[in-house]
């Protein structure tokens, strides 16, 4: 076998698609196997855009003016199924004569694995959404829980460690008679009565860049001055206090149930970290905590009740008046000051 | 996710086989075959991709709503159907799945038969 006849033999039993045509005229001097099967057995005379359709004829002879190689691809129908074939087109020379060497490749299966990738992406990045979403959610959930500095900590290390706080301001209130009212209105009426309460309640202590830490039944705790240090957590809480009681008033005006307040101050060290492990709480402990709970017990109604040592930080804001010198469980004996706005419409004194 | 058959048998790595193997038998068929002969082929592939992962419990979930609204205009009757049921089940075996698998698999696809096939009784 001569080596013109193997390179013959190679040409018509490889997998590509292979054409030989005149340049002028562009008829075909030779095609193989795969090549009649994509694209028919062609006729004679026929040229090689009519047996190929769909090639961009315009761009295909001003590729060949310039000697430059084509590329294109092709859709064509083999029975069923669409094949997407790539086809290259270059000139070359026999002797004298210019001839165009069609190379044809079934470019199916990559079309295919591509649509199959991107399939694939877009639900990866779908369900990449989603988690995001779903993290989204469980992080507002924590941050309910938790203020942001510790919940940082907390995702970064995985614990809490309790740290303390030394110069920090608590504001509590208590409800009176919630207990009477709970027990004699719907459960229902109740919570969406606290509910709407708390959440007014929640809206001051962000304005005053408080941090609210818990409500317990109808109790309600906010501290200043952590985590993140600030000079003004007196003034913070006692500006949060006296909004409280002028939210409740003005809200009694108009609703039907009359809420009134006990509020006490409390200011010193405070230790904050997260209580639990299955059941995360963050919680606040210390004297100025304890401090604030009595005080908040021996107020009259609508009133703020505060040590003296925060006198000199509220003094220029707020009206303050004697509540003389009480002895107080846990704390000893304690010199108390009355707590006021300014507010020249409150009526809570 | 975890325990689906999508996990157990190596996730998208061996749906993505199935998908192309079951896509070529599809066509095949002289049965069903023509459904696929004007669908656009990129279409295809992405419906099947989806498909074959929500059987099997992977990360997408078709609704009953949506394969109606998607096959309701192609008159597929119940022999295309019991067809492509069968072609798949082949599929997997031919894929290793094992028989417990291959019959859940085919339980949830026919627990949708009746959003796929739209005549015949």
């Amino acid at each position: 076998m001569s080596i013109a006849e193997i390179n013959e033999q190679l040409l018509r039993s490889i997998g590509v698609g292979v054409a030989i045509a005149r340049m002028p005229g562009m008829e075909f001097i030779f095609y193989n196997e795969p090549f009649a099967k994509w694209f028919g057995e062609p006729v004679s005379g026929s040229t090689l855009t009519e047996v190929i359709e769909g090639l961009d004829q315009d761009n295909l002879a001003s590729v060949l003016e310039n000697g430059q190689p084509f590329n294109g691809e092709v859709q064509i129908k083999l029975k069923r199924r669409s094949l997407v074939i790539a086809v290259s087109i270059s000139v070359t020379k026999n002797g004298f004569e210019p001839l165009l060497v069609v190379e044809c490749q079934n470019i199916t299966r990559v079309r295919e694995l591509e649509g199959m990738i991107d399939s694939y992406s877009s639900m990866v990045e779908r369900n990449t959404r989603q988690l995001e979403r779903e993290k989204e959610r469980v992080e507002r959930l924590l941050l309910n829980l938790m203020p942001r500095s510790v919940y940082e900590e907390f995702k970064t290390f995985g614990v809490v460690t309790p740290q303390l706080y030394e110069n920090v301001s608590v504001v509590m209130l208590d409800l009176i008679d919630f207990t009477k009212f709970a027990a004699c209105t719907d459960p229902t009426v109740t919570l969406s009565e606290l509910n709407d309460i708390f959440t007014a309640f929640d809206r001051i202590v962000e304005q005053f860049g408080c941090e609210r830490i818990k409500t317990i039944g109808d109790a309600y705790l906010a501290v200043s001055g952590m985590p993140i240090a600030t000079p003004d957590h007196a003034r913070s809480v006692a500006n949060c206090a006296v909004r409280f009681l002028r939210f409740l008033d003005r809200r009694n005006q108009s609703y039907q149930h009359k809420w009134q307040a006990r509020i006490g101050l409390g200011t010193g060290s405070v230790v904050g970290s997260v209580v639990g492990i299955q059941k995360y709480v963050y919680d606040v402990f210390g004297p100025s905590v304890n401090m604030a709970s009595r005080l908040q017990m021996m107020a009259e109604p609508m009133t703020i009740v505060a040590p003296t040592e925060m006198t000199y930080d509220l003094i220029d804001e707020f009206r303050l008046g004697d509540f003389g010198t009480h002895d107080i469980k846990g704390l000893g004996e304690m010199k108390l000051v009355t707590v006021a706005s300014n507010f020249r419409s409150a009526k809570a004194v | 996710m975890a325990g689906t058959i999508y996990e157990k048998y190596g996730g998208f790595k061996t749906v993505s086989r199935i998908v192309m193997a079951f896509y070529d038998k599809a066509l095949d068929s002289d049965q069903i075959g023509d459904y696929f002969v004007d669908v656009d082929l990129s279409q295809l592939i992405d419906h099947q991709t989806k498909f074959i992962s929500s059987l099997l419990g992977g990360p997408v979930s078709f609704s009953d709503d949506q394969l109606h609204r998607v096959h309701r205009q192609l008159e597929i009757c119940h022999a295309d159907f019991d067809e492509m049921v069968s072609l798949l089940a082949g599929t997997l075996v031919d894929h290793g799945m094992a028989r417990d698998d291959v019959e859940t698999v085919i339980g949830e696809i026919e627990a949708r038969r009746k959003m796929i096939v739209s005549i015949g009784s």
